[in-house]
């Protein structure tokens, strides 16, 4: 000891800093068990973070995929009066579509009409939405009609009568299918307000019956295709929203520039009626408000669990260095009477904290990523419990829930974490400051 | 999407019934004031049979205008009592031949083209009726209007130059009803109907139901035409003109049936 200390004073200080990281690392395993412990605490603190970083960001991913492929797409055109209270006449004319079309040949469009109706099964009544939908454009823009439970998706034409009347198919949601106990192949009869005011009906086919896509379509949703609509409700020179999908999401904002701009011109060449109000595109974000604040909010969610987990993990971080101090504190006060500088011991406890959070830090990031593998796949599966998935802020998620780690997750954890240790490491080293040699070797 | 919303927008218009048993709803009065006690009693007798007697037929011409669209149907219909009602529409030839059938509260739908019956549900019934003004509840409720309404005759003397009894009808507490007040005015003279006011919860006047070209049916004055006018739209309104009505013909019970229903076409 005294040789080592004597080399340590008298050497310059560049090469006297190996020697103390040294000494700090030997330090750390005079008692290995504590040492361990302490690294498994911290550890298990980070890997905590880093799984609820990658689930929250495999749920955002996931909410992302669902708000805009499933159904919404990325950019919405509708008219006001039509967002304002569904205004069933509030429609663009099909002019405009091929305008847009035409002008913007490297994005996806698909045009969609809706209008409330009655649908009667054998044995139940009930209201439904309904949706029209060109299925050829619509599996270019959106996942919807890929979305089958029971049933083969078809919208086409199921057969003809005797008396010339046309039965055409029809895709429903999963809850109303269960509520009107309605099974593919079934009958189902419309009844709706034509837009003349003369009572739209007719008989249809359930083709297929979807998987969970929004709690209102779920509920009550009805797909058809357009040619069904028009003619049960006799709306053919127009559609109630513009569906598009931008190939890069990053350029939304600009596609959805660009459009406006199409529109405005184009309700000046071929102005829209008055009463419907303006034509307005909105993106996913606007449509999904509740989405895309979540996001936000997910991120210092992220944060501020984050840290609580990992203060907690540094109480044990803190005592330990508190303990190692206390029972060095003899040993402390012969290498400052022989001539240590308090600096270099304070260095050397931080070293020793450094240690302690740095290998905390490699473990929990490695055994982190590893539980992570299983998080992403095969994920943490609900389905057995939740066989439609689950509700969040109007989404339905998939019963199966999915990580998603970024590297960056783990390396602002990995940072989180040493910053933290780090901070509460001061208390024991300030108290090596403190000694005074005189009293604690006595 | 709200889907109660479009519901009403849309949806349902097609309930077809008779449109004196709407009226009716609103003149019966249940819990008289012992000062007018007779006077209450025989203005509801008087008004509950003005349009119906012990059963009727029909026959009758809607006009709904909107912001939209402007159309007329001519439909005929059957009563007995408040309780069973048979609308069939005769014209125009698109909806020709769908009726609908009353009994209590349930509504049924038959529709020729498709061959089918469908019961409107209870969730459809705030719903417009017909694409008119009027909803299916106006139908459904009248036969509880006497159990959901305390009525009492708040006003005798001159409204607008005419002598007229006004009858204030307040829903009881527990009542499911979507009024907040119904004040129904009676010519004095005739005892005819003058006018019908709807007020919401607020106390806020939501529609206006007038009565006017009177006629004289078996020594009763008799309004022909009804114009029900919703306050917040004054460039819309159904207007139901009465061109015949014939009382109290005989009409077998088992006329109200679904069986009925299917076969009337």
């Amino acid at each position: 000891m005294t040789a080592l200390t004597k080399d340590f004073t008298a050497a310059p200080a560049f090469s006297r800093l190996p020697m103390l990281i040294f000494v700090a690392w030997r330090n750390i395993w005079r008692n290995p068990i504590r040492s361990v412990l302490t690294i498994s605490a911290l550890a298990s603190g980070l890997i905590m973070v880093i799984l609820y970083a990658s689930l929250l960001e495999g749920m955002m991913r996931q909410m992302v995929r669902f708000a805009t492929e499933i159904s919404t797409s990325h950019i919405q055109l509708h008219r006001q009066a039509y967002i304002d209270d569904q205004d069933i006449y509030a429609t663009f004319p099909w002019s405009y579509m091929k305008q847009i079309e035409q002008d913007f040949p490297e994005v996806h469009i698909t045009p969609r009409l809706y209008a409330a109706g009655l649908a009667s099964s054998e044995d139940t009544s009930t209201g439904v939405l309904i949706k029209a939908v060109d299925p050829k454009r619509e599996i270019a823009v959106t996942k919807m009609l890929e979305h089958v439970r029971h049933g083969k998706l078809d919208l086409g034409i199921a057969d003809t009568a005797e008396n010339g009347f046309v039965r055409y198919n029809l895709v429903i949601g999963a809850q109303l299918a269960k509520n009107m106990n309605v099974k593919p192949g079934d009958e189902l009869v419309l009844v709706t307000q034509a837009i003349d005011g003369s009572i739209g009906n007719a008989l249809y086919r359930v083709a297929a019956i979807l998987k969970p896509l929004e709690p209102n379509f779920d509920r009550m949703g009805v797909l058809m295709s357009i040619e069904a609509y028009q003619q049960l409700m006799y709306l053919n020179d127009g559609f109630h929203e513009l569906a598009i999908k931008v190939n890069d999401m990053t350029q939304i904002e600009m596609v959805q520039a660009a459009i406006t701009n199409k529109l405005y011109q184009l309700s000046k060449s071929q102005p829209l009626d008055k009463l419907g109000g303006e034509a307005i595109s909105r993106n996913w974000k606007e449509l999904t408000p509740a989405i895309s604040d979540m996001l936000e909010m997910s991120k210092a969610m992220v944060l501020v669990i984050g840290l609580i987990i990992i203060s907690m993990a540094s109480l044990g971080m803190l005592n330990t260095m508190l303990m190692a101090v206390h029972e060095r504190t003899h040993e402390f006060g012969i290498l400052l009477a022989i001539g240590m500088k308090r600096r270099w011991l304070l260095l050397m406890v931080l070293f020793e904290s450094f240690f302690l959070s740095i290998v905390s830090a490699i473990a929990g990031s490695i055994l982190g990523i590893i539980i992570n593998e299983y998080f992403e796949d095969p994920g943490i599966d609900f389905s057995r419990s939740l066989p439609d998935g689950y509700d969040w802020a109007g989404m339905v998620f998939e019963p199966i829930m999915k990580g998603y780690l970024l590297p960056v997750d783990v390396l602002y954890a990995c940072l989180m974490m040493m910053v933290v240790t780090m901070l509460a490491s001061l208390i024991p080293s300030w108290r090596t400051v403190r000694l005074k040699p005189a009293e604690v070797m006595r | 999407m709200n889907p109660n919303r479009k519901i009403k927008n849309s949806w349902d218009k097609r309930v077809f019934l008779q449109m004196g048993n709407i009226l009716l709803a609103l003149l019966l009065i249940c819990l008289p004031l012992p000062a007018s006690a007779i006077e209450i009693d025989e203005l509801i007798r008087h008004i509950d049979r003005l349009w119906r007697g012990e059963t009727s037929r029909a026959n009758m011409t809607m006009t709904v205008k909107t912001q939209r669209y402007q159309r007329s149907m001519t439909m005929e219909a059957w009563s007995r009592g408040k309780e069973y009602s048979l609308v069939v529409i005769r014209k125009p030839i698109k909806d020709k031949g769908i009726a609908t059938l009353k009994v209590k509260e349930n509504i049924w739908n038959y529709l020729p083209k498709i061959n089918r019956v469908t019961k409107v549900p209870s969730s459809m019934m705030s719903g417009s009726w017909m694409g008119s003004h009027f909803t299916n509840d106006d139908l459904v409720k009248e036969s509880t209007f006497e159990d959901d309404f305390t009525s009492s005759i708040s006003f005798e003397g001159k409204r607008n130059g005419i002598n007229i009894y006004e009858i204030t009808s307040i829903p009881k507490e527990d009542a499911a009803v979507v009024w907040g007040k119904v004040i129904m005015q009676i010519e004095q003279k005739t005892l005819a109907p003058h006018r019908a006011l709807y007020y919401d919860e607020e106390g806020v006047l939501v529609r206006t139901l007038t009565f006017d070209q009177p006629q004289q049916i078996d020594e009763r004055t008799v309004p022909m035409r009804l114009t029900l006018q919703p306050e917040d739209k004054p460039e819309e309104s159904t207007v139901i003109i009465y061109n015949e009505i014939i009382l109290d013909v005989p009409i077998a019970d088992s006329f109200f049936s679904l069986q009925n229903l299917q076969k009337r076409r």
